[in-house]
């Protein structure tokens, strides 16, 4: 196994991160006029899981990191400044949430909005990003190290922050974070939360065993996300135990790419390199998932 | 030969575990980057297969790795490593081809995993397990042709036969059943979100029956990350079951190739099958 890289004392660093996920959700299968009933989930985690959020995690003493769009920015800036105010990290989730592949030529324009629009309301550029749908285009990480951003979090790769070298003179790190840990699969699903907290504990403790990074991924939305008051009381049992445990230490995304960046590890390469020559002689296959009966 | 398969009383329970290596091929064959949320493959290399060896290990069991070519191809070290703590690489597919092929196209590719593995090895593969459960009559043809012992993808029992194949039923290759929507994690983490005890609870509960009926138990995991095991939590229940089936008298642990000589020694045990 390989050594851990966290200083001092710390066995374990659990990095509470927010995907808002706000109307720009809903957008993506409805229009600006009907925005209301069904699609409207979204607006109940601004309207009614902030506060929650923000309320439980001061009351924790934990700072999260929120991955936010340009235009759930642009709707809700007060959000966003409350959420700067109690002391979280804001980063970027780019332009609106059309995956980055499907942009093109727009993919650069698309996430210096989403840099841009933050800086202006945060009043600070975003250091990290987190891709929408987690989808990456060959050329994202290039971009994101050329428009200044310190770390990516979008791959589900490792059990530890590492860093990337997208281009011959750039570094990005990367926080990976693991499906298990994300609320939105286990609550699409329908599962009850507490099925959610008996997974995530399980998946805590033998990530804590083995000194990993605990990257807990949230969201905001009425329907698949934690701030329902019942859902934001087990999450908060879930993380005073968390924090219970000895060695135990929150730290934002920020915090975790300054240590990654600061490490004496060496970059690794363009992750797609690779694989570019078979892919571009294979054929798109990806609705081939396997599917209940 | 016997009317259905009966394994001796020489030993209570015959245990073979599979870990189906799944790297990127599992993206990249279906023209998929990757990358971000399409990186559970790039887990297997970097952390699943080396937690996954030293947890075997520590265990001091036998298993089999079944690797696709093209992974092999990208993470030879890692491949190297399997085959040097002692486990058996065993073939699954170029690109980890989740899709019906033609004879032709199917039979190169068996042939280019083979010369893959066996170049990166020094020495023969012994068995097949086909990526996602595809097979054909041609497969058994091109796989005994490539000298391989056994084949471990069918689905149609518990217990190890004989299966008969050509156009008079003239030839034979050892098959070892499997059954992907018990004996796996992926349906319990793909499908299911099921909690790690909860999964192994239920292989548990599989191993009980198994046990005290068929005596043969086939268990398969993935090191990738997503729908996988190879994260720490799905580790140690692997490790747990392991634990528990070792606890029971009589239990012997064979990886796939060693089994396969086993049944291949003692033909008077097995069955044999001629699918129509």
């Amino acid at each position: 196994m390989k050594p851990h890289p966290w200083p001092g004392d710390t066995r374990c660093v659990v990095f509470v991160s927010v995907n808002f996920d706000a109307e720009a959700f809903d957008l993506k299968t409805t229009s600006e006029d009907r925005l209301y009933g069904r699609f409207s989930y979204g607006r109940y985690g601004v309207r009614a899981g902030l506060p929650r959020l923000v309320n439980m995690l001061e009351r924790r003493s934990i700072a999260a990191t929120a991955f936010v769009t340009a235009s759930d920015a642009v709707r809700h800036p007060d959000a966003i400044r409350v959420l700067r105010d109690a002391g979280h990290e804001i980063a970027s989730r780019g332009a609106n949430l059309t995956p980055l592949t499907e942009l093109k030529d727009k993919e650069r324009d698309a996430l210096q909005e989403g840099r841009d629009v933050l800086a202006r309301i945060a009043g600070r550029p975003p250091r990290g990003f987190r891709a929408p749908g987690g989808e990456l285009g060959p050329r994202s990480l290039a971009l994101l190290a050329e428009l200044g951003f310190a770390y990516d979090s979008s791959f589900q790769d490792d059990d530890h922050p590492y860093v990337i070298a997208p281009t011959g003179s750039t570094r990005l790190a990367e926080l990976p974070t693991v499906q298990a840990l994300d609320d939105s699969f286990v609550f699409s699903a329908r599962h009850t939360h507490a099925r959610v907290m008996k997974i995530w504990r399980e998946e805590f403790d033998a990530l804590y065993r083995e000194n990993c990074l605990v990257p807990l991924t949230l969201h905001l939305r009425g329907d698949v996300g934690s701030t329902r008051a019942a859902r934001i009381a087990a999450l908060e049992e879930l993380l005073a135990y968390m924090a219970s445990r000895p060695g135990v230490r929150f730290m934002t995304g920020g915090q975790l790419a300054d240590l990654a960046l600061a490490s004496a590890a060496s970059a690794e390469d363009d992750p797609l390199a690779p694989h570019a020559a078979t892919l571009a002689v294979t054929p798109y296959r990806g609705d081939l998932a396997v599917k209940p009966i | 030969m016997a009317m259905h398969t009966k394994l001796p009383d020489e030993f209570r329970c015959a245990v073979t575990l599979g870990v189906d290596f799944d790297g990127p091929s599992h993206e990249v064959g279906r023209g998929i980057a990757p990358l971000g949320t399409h990186s559970w493959g790039r887990y297997s290399a970097r952390c699943g297969i080396p937690r996954h060896i030293e947890m075997l290990t520590r265990q001091g069991v036998p298993c089999t790795f079944f690797v696709p070519g093209y992974d092999a191809q990208c993470h030879p070290d890692t491949v190297r490593a399997i085959d040097a703590a002692g486990f058996e690489v065993a073939a699954h597919g170029y690109l980890h081809e989740a899709w019906d092929l033609g004879a032709e196209e199917e039979t190169l590719l068996l042939h280019r995993t083979d010369e893959i593995l066996r170049d990166l090895l020094g020495k023969p593969v012994l068995g097949w397990r086909s990526p996602s459960g595809r097979k054909t009559a041609n497969t058994m043809r091109v796989l005994k042709a490539l000298g391989y012992l056994y084949d471990s993808s069918d689905k149609d029992y518990d217990l190890p036969y004989r299966l008969r194949f050509g156009e008079a039923g003239e030839d034979c290759i050892l098959e070892l059943p499997n059954n992907t929507y018990s004996l796996d994690d992926f349906p319990f983490f793909k499908f299911s979100f099921t909690p790690p005890s909860e999964v192994l609870a239920q292989w548990k509960s599989e191993f009980d029956a198994i046990y005290a009926s068929d005596r043969f138990m086939v268990l398969t995991v993935h090191p990738r990350s997503g729908w996988g095991s190879g994260t720490p939590a799905r580790t140690w229940i692997l490790e747990q079951m392991i634990s528990y089936m070792k606890e029971h008298a009589g239990v012997r642990f064979f990886s796939s190739g060693q089994f396969a000589r086993w049944c291949i020694d003692h033909p008077q045990h097995l069955e044999e099958v001629r699918v129509p």
